[in-house]
């Protein structure tokens, strides 16, 4: 209180420049002291003189200072004295920028001023006289306006327009006697401040409040100077931007000092009346005498600085303090209230939405202020009451207030608004009438949300300025412009979920709700008409699920409606059935053919492949076998690839494409590089996207080759049937090599069926149950690569296990072992057919004395290789090749010892069925044991 | 999808004319087949009759030497449907070993199709005589042997259809005292046809002939096959306890009831010594079959050492899980054949040899061959026949044996016997893929 006295501070500047030994209050002391207890006139005199030695006109004010003591009070003269030097203005320069303030603000509305301020406050008294009718409409509805929660009164009041209407009228007619009392331009500037209270007080709406502050703001050239004059730092401590020009928030109107009448003198009855008359202004934001905001701690943090702690005078009764100290939260809270609400203004929609409800509130407040202070003029209200008024709103604004401030304090904004409000509501469950306000407040600040997020589910639609919206789209590049890769980002990155970005209360359905959009955007692209079918009644209920339901049936709908796109106009099981059928080999007779027609080309160096000649010989097969019923087969292409299948699967595993690229393809031959594209369209590209594509490739490309390896091993069984004619001595010769090719064959073979019959045969029955139950696209988006990637799991194409390597050096081995027979053959059948005509009976079987074999088969080893017989050759293939398979087997079990829930074991437990190579794998475990 | 193209023609929209050719050297079953149902059929230029028409009088060497002389037309005949196929794979020749023209001039024509078509596939149903009912036809033995040495040397893959034991399935398993041929060819014609399901309903494996014989057929020489069938039930049978049962199957009942020698459609005999194990097996499964369930069967079996496998390599149970024709009505939800390369097999060359050094010793019934052409100077034919079949048993046996890989046949001496044959059918088809 003292800190903003005029008086005091004018003393305090003079006696911080002269440096006496005085304080102001010492000095105020000495001059209000009564008759016998004060120094004499000349004493009194000597003081001012001692503070104000330094100024220039100090002669002439201590002389007219010595006639005013001589004549009048001495408090008047101190106040003369007073007003002689805060007037010339000198103390700005030497004063420290607090006071500074003080002094500028103080000489413009000196003198008018004060009376105008409370004309002001009069007015005010006015205004709600002028709002009888209204209060008493009010109170003829209910007589208890100030104890329902101010919502309620609000809900329950007058129709908005004829209120509005009442107040612009009732403001109107006040306007002309502001003009006329004031004649000075800063009159202006306290009409001003008038019609804002006055607004304060009456506005029904934001929107009349925006008007005038616009008008406040743009309008009066003197107000804007007027505030430029203000200086950084308010005697309230809050800086000038919270205030944002437009709230009271206690500001010391410098000049508005009434007379303060004195407290202690007065009896009980009219303490009360001043006190109350105090209260009401104070719980508006107006500074006063008795009531006194505390000047805040610049430097707190948390709660406090939302909070305004006040200091009640000494002198009044100390029962009314008391009831005073628990209205006066009240007043901290509201102000609270107003300063964060001005503070976020045009934060996002929630934020704004959620002020507006907040402006509707404050109105309602000013509104109980009204009939309070209407009670107040009618001498009906005391302290008592009024507190018995307040209670609810008390506890409501308290609510409200704490959650504002953490709001606040979190920097919370948009769904996390949502979020923190929705928690209050559930933990105000015990208190009806606060969880009921707060729900109030945020159905009416998840309007602008509910409304994207209605746009969102009905049309697909985001506007979203303020980036809130749980969804968000990344679109960088139009569809058409990169086809190739386009589908297969868009479903999982054109649109996302924000997940900082999700009211508490969709969490739960964040998932369907951004599905339910994706779906509409895929139909939409697909050339299709989104038709919402119903109307959509989207609120935020807290009691009720309902927008559970509407946003539920959105997503049925829209889900429902993607996968009957899918599903029946576009036949996505059709084209995955083409697609089984031929990178995955199911169709084997137009495998077969493919191979025996390409077979010589794709023998070829990679480099000398045609890829116009297999498209060729592709579409020729495709046409002459079974496929040619396949509505789909043209969308069957050839494609070599730069790469083998173990560097496509570093570049599915690792996506790195330096990596790739920079391999050689010199030595690869059109076979490794070979596999089959599938181009789909959109949406059915949605499913089958590159990333699906390259994962049947790679699949392919493990069963091409095998299936090749598979071939020639048959190729050779055909050649090699010739030794039937042989004698049996030199069948026995061959047993060696036939028996290899056997379990090469048997190798190869159940590789090929472990793969297809216990991979990809049961995990597709089982995507086909599951697809029967499909609900949504993203369902069989998850479905589709649980299959594709549960089969390249186990069919060894995956990074982690190097099985695949394994198995691509046993189809190289078998491969060479049927050059090497197919090399040979014409040789022994040479020598095996002649020996035969010449010597039918001969008994000896030994090769290498008899005459016929002699003669026939060294040339034929020499021919591979001098120093090898046959049969030794087929011996060197042997241990290779058992050294390949145990080694694999073995690596198989040792994997399928850790993880059990792979299926690898099937395949030892196929090759090794009749136990043939557990003695082997047995050695090879001792052996590993050992070394 | 069924591939209708593998042993069929198109002649029109509704048409399809089997790649067949029916060959006989008397009139009697071509008559049969030409005055029943399927008569419009087949193309009438496949259709070939000897002109005399006096048949081979059972005599192997009358066969053979007929062959010889109808060379010419028969080859017309199967070269034009050779050159009309797209991609032939190869032969299927239908035939029966104790004959005269089945077992003679089928031999031929298998010899000069091998040898034209090297790089061609033959595979053949072979009708072996019945063990249990005294032939009429008294050389059976002899031709039996001949018949089979060509079969050894010239066939890739031969199925053995044993009428012993398709007699006792009809008798035993479908109970019908006296089994007509109708019945019996029932039998053999859906075997014909479910060994051939996975060509025409193609699938990821097995897709081809070769695909489906080279697994089978480890070493050239052991390529007599056997067939199993489950369930067995006749027409009449359907209402009857059994086939009910029989109906609630699963791939692991199918898959055990197969390795019961009882349902092989070749009779071995009791292996008393029981040393006779799988070289190989196939099974082709038919119907509503859950493909995870072939895996824990599989497992199953291997736990329960169900079946014996060779020891000298590794072997193991394919199963082709294939589409049953959606024309044939069936009453079975899950039906399946085995295709098995088994060494018991031999019981059968054995038995054949025993009868024929029987009669060979005796050196009875040798006039009627001496006067064909190929036996005009000597009888060596005939022991080198049982020469062959005999390294074949050998063969059989050691497949048993750990070490076969190191064992070599001992040419052992010839013997004569004699016999006589009777079979069902005597019609050679040649059909391509």
């Amino acid at each position: 209180m003292s800190k903003t006295d005029p008086v005091r501070q004018v003393l305090a500047n003079l006696i911080l420049e002269t440096e006496a030994p005085y304080t102001p209050d010492g000095i105020l002391r000495e001059f209000l002291a009564i008759h016998d207890k004060r120094l004499s006139v000349n004493e009194l005199l000597k003081l001012l003189i001692t503070i104000s030695v330094k100024r220039p006109n100090f002669e002439e004010v201590t002389a007219e200072i010595r006639l005013i003591l001589k004549r009048k009070d001495p408090m008047y003269a101190l106040l003369v004295f007073a007003e002689r030097y805060s007037e010339d203005g000198l103390s700005l320069r030497s004063s420290p920028q607090s006071n500074d303030m003080t002094s500028v603000t103080n000489s413009p509305l000196r003198g008018k001023a004060l009376p105008d301020v409370h004309a002001s406050m009069a007015s005010v008294a006015s205004v709600s006289t002028a709002c009888t009718s209204r209060g008493n409409l009010a109170d003829t509805e209910s007589q208890g306006i100030p104890t329902s929660t101010p919502v309620n009164s609000r809900r329950s009041g007058d129709p908005e327009t004829s209120s509005s209407g009442g107040v612009f009228a009732r403001r109107r007619t006040l306007q002309p006697q502001r003009h006329q009392g004031s004649s000075k331009e800063e009159r202006d500037d306290l009409s001003l401040i008038k019609e804002r209270v006055l607004n304060a007080v009456s506005s029904p709406s934001m929107s009349t409040y925006r008007s005038l502050t616009s008008e406040a703001a743009s309008g009066k050239t003197a107000s804007t100077l007027n505030t430029a004059a203000i200086p950084v730092v308010t005697p309230t401590g809050v800086p000038d931007e919270y205030r944002t020009n437009l709230l009271w928030d206690y500001y010391k109107v410098d000049a508005n000092q009434l007379p303060k009448p004195e407290l202690a003198a007065m009896p009980l009855v009219s303490q009360q009346q001043v006190i109350l008359d105090e209260l009401l202004h104070c719980l508006t934001g107006v500074r006063e005498n008795f009531v006194v905001p505390i000047a805040p701690d610049p430097n707190r943090v948390g709660l406090a600085r939302y909070e305004t702690v006040f200091t009640v005078h000494a002198h009044l009764d100390r029962s009314l303090a008391e009831l005073v100290q628990e209205v006066l939260p009240l007043a901290s809270h509201f102000m609270g209230i107003q300063k964060i609400v001005t503070a976020t203004d045009g934060q996002g929609q929630v934020i704004d939405s959620l002020n507006e409800a907040l402006q509707e509130l404050t109105y309602d407040f000013y509104l109980l202020m009204v009939q309070a202070e209407q009670e107040l003029r009618h001498q009906q209200l005391t302290i008592q009451k009024l507190l018995y008024y307040m209670q609810p709103t008390l506890w409501v604004m308290e609510e409200i207030w704490t959650t504002l401030v953490d709001i606040q304090l979190n920097g919370h904004r948009g769904a996390a608004v949502l979020t923190l409000l929705h928690e209050r509501i559930k933990r105000l469950e015990g208190d009806r009438s606060a969880q009921k306000l707060i729900i109030g407040l945020m159905r009416k600040a998840a309007e602008p949300y509910m409304q994207m997020l209605k746009l969102w589910i009905q049309k697909g639609v985001i506007v979203d300025r303020n980036q809130e919206f749980l969804v968000e789209d990344n679109e960088v590049i139009h569809r058409d412009e990169l086809p190739e890769h386009y589908s297969d980002d868009y479903w999982e990155k054109r649109y996302t979920v924000r997940r900082d970005q999700i009211p508490a209360f969709l969490e739960k359905y964040s998932d369907k709700i951004l599905r339910t959009g994706k779906y509409l955007n895929v139909i939409r692209q697909c050339g299709k008409r989104v038709m919402p079918t119903q109307q959509m009644h989207l609120e935020f209920d807290p009691t009720s699920e309902r927008h559970v339901t509407v946003i539920n049936d959105a997503y049925y709908f829209a889900a429902r409606m993607l996968l009957d796109v899918l599903l029946t106009e576009n036949d996505l099981m059709g084209h995955l059935q083409s697609v089984k059928r031929y990178l995955l080999l199911n169709q084997g007779d137009f495998s077969m053919q493919f191979m025996d027609a390409c077979e010589d080309e794709l023998s070829k160096n990679v480099d000398q492949v045609l890829p116009m000649t297999l498209e060729n010989l592709l579409g020729l097969t495709l046409r002459l076998s079974s496929a040619r019923n396949d509505p789909y087969k043209d969308d069957l292409h050839c494609e070599l690839l730069p790469y083998d299948l173990v560097t496509q699967m570093s570049k599915i595993m690792n996506q790195k494409e330096e990596y790739w690229q920079a391999q050689q393809r010199l030595d690869l031959s059109g076979l490794e590089c070979f596999a089959f594209n599938y181009e789909v369209k959109w949406p059915v590209s949605l499913v089958l996207n590159h990333i699906a594509i390259s994962k049947y490739q790679m699949l392919f490309r493990q069963l091409f080759y095998c299936k090749h390896v598979e071939r020639q091993l048959c190729k050779i069984w055909k050649e090699n049937a010739i030794a039937k004619k042989f004698s049996p001595q030199a069948a026995e010769l061959y047993r060696s090599a036939f028996t290899l090719r056997q379990r090469m064959m048997n190798a190869i073979q159940n590789l090929e069926y472990y793969m297809m019959i216990e991979i990809i045969e049961p995990n597709w029955h089982i995507f086909i149950e599951k697809m029967k139950n499909v609900e949504n696209v993203d369902n069989v988006l998850r479905l589709h690569q649980d299959f594709l990637d549960s089969c390249l799991k186990n069919c060894m194409l995956t990074e982690s296990s190097h099985l695949n390597r394994g198995i691509f050096k046993l189809c190289k081995i078998c491969l060479k072992f049927c050059e090497f027979i197919q090399r040979s053959q014409r040789f022994f059948l040479d020598a095996e057919l002649k020996s035969m005509v010449c010597d039918s009976t001969y008994d000896s079987a030994d090769s290498s004395d008899s005459e016929p074999e002699s003669s026939h088969r060294p040339q034929l080893e020499s021919s591979l290789d001098p120093a090898d017989t046959f049969s030794e050759r087929v011996r060197r293939f042997d241990l290779e090749f058992t050294g390949l398979l145990i080694s694999f087997l073995k690596q198989i079990t040792h994997m399928a010892r850790k993880n059990t829930a792979d299926r690898f074991m099937n395949l030892v437990h196929r090759i090794n069925f009749n136990a043939f190579y557990s003695d082997q794998m047995d050695k090879l475990c001792v052996k590993d044991a050992m070394g | 999808m069924d591939r209708k193209d593998v042993f069929f023609y198109q002649a029109d929209d509704d048409h399809y004319i089997p790649r067949a050719v029916l060959l006989d050297l008397e009139p009697r079953v071509i008559n049969t087949i030409m005055g029943s149902a399927y008569s419009k059929l087949y193309n009438p230029e496949n259709v070939y009759l000897s002109k005399h028409g006096g048949g081979a009088g059972n005599n192997w060497a009358s066969g053979y030497s007929q062959g010889d002389k109808l060379q010419e037309e028969v080859f017309d005949i199967i070269d034009r449907e050779a050159d009309g196929s797209d991609s032939l794979e190869g032969f299927i020749l239908c035939h029966s070993i104790a004959g005269g023209t089945g077992s003679g001039m089928g031999s031929f024509i298998m010899e000069r199709i091998a040898d034209r078509y090297p790089k061609k596939l033959i595979q053949t149903f072979s009708v072996f005589p019945n063990q249990d009912e005294i032939s009429d036809v008294v050389v059976q033995p002899y031709n039996s042997m001949l018949t089979l040495k060509r079969l050894t040397t010239a066939a890739d893959s031969v199925v053995v259809l044993d009428n012993t034991a398709l007699n006792r399935i009809a008798c035993d398993r479908l109970h019908i005292q006296n089994p007509s041929f109708s019945q019996i060819n029932n039998l053999v014609s859906t075997i014909m046809s479910v060994s051939t399901t996975t060509l025409r309903y193609p699938s990821y494996m097995n897709n081809n002939l070769i695909g489906l014989m080279a697994p089978l057929i480890p070493t050239p020489q052991l390529h007599f096959l056997m067939t199993g069938y489950t369930p067995l039930t006749s027409d009449s049978d359907v209402n009857n306890q059994e086939s009910f049962n029989v109906r609630k199957t699963t791939v692991l009942d199918v898959m055990r009831r197969l390795l019961q020698p009882k349902n092989m459609m070749v009779s071995t005999g009791p292996d008393k010594t029981n040393h006779h194990r799988y070289i190989s097996i196939l099974n082709i499964i038919q119907g509503e079959v859950d493909p995870t369930q072939v895996h824990k069967s599989l497992q199953r079996i291997r736990d329960r050492k169900m079946a014996q496998f060779i020891p000298w390599g590794p072997t193991s149970i394919q199963v082709a899980l294939s589409r049953s024709s959606p024309y044939v009505q069936s009453n079975h939800r899950v039906s399946g054949l085995m295709l098995a390369n088994h060494t018991s097999i031999c019981s059968l060359f054995e038995r054949a040899l025993n009868q024929y050094d029987k009669l060979r010793k005796r050196g009875a019934f040798l006039d009627q061959f001496r006067r064909e052409d190929i036996f005009k100077d000597s009888l060596d034919e005939l022991d080198d026949s049982r020469e062959t079949v005999d390294c074949l048993v050998q063969e059989y046996e050691s497949a048993t044996r750990e070490d076969y890989m190191q064992f070599s046949e001992k040419r052992g001496a010839g013997g004569t016997v004699d016999s006589k044959s009777e079979d069902a059918r005597s019609a050679g088809s040649a059909s391509g893929v």
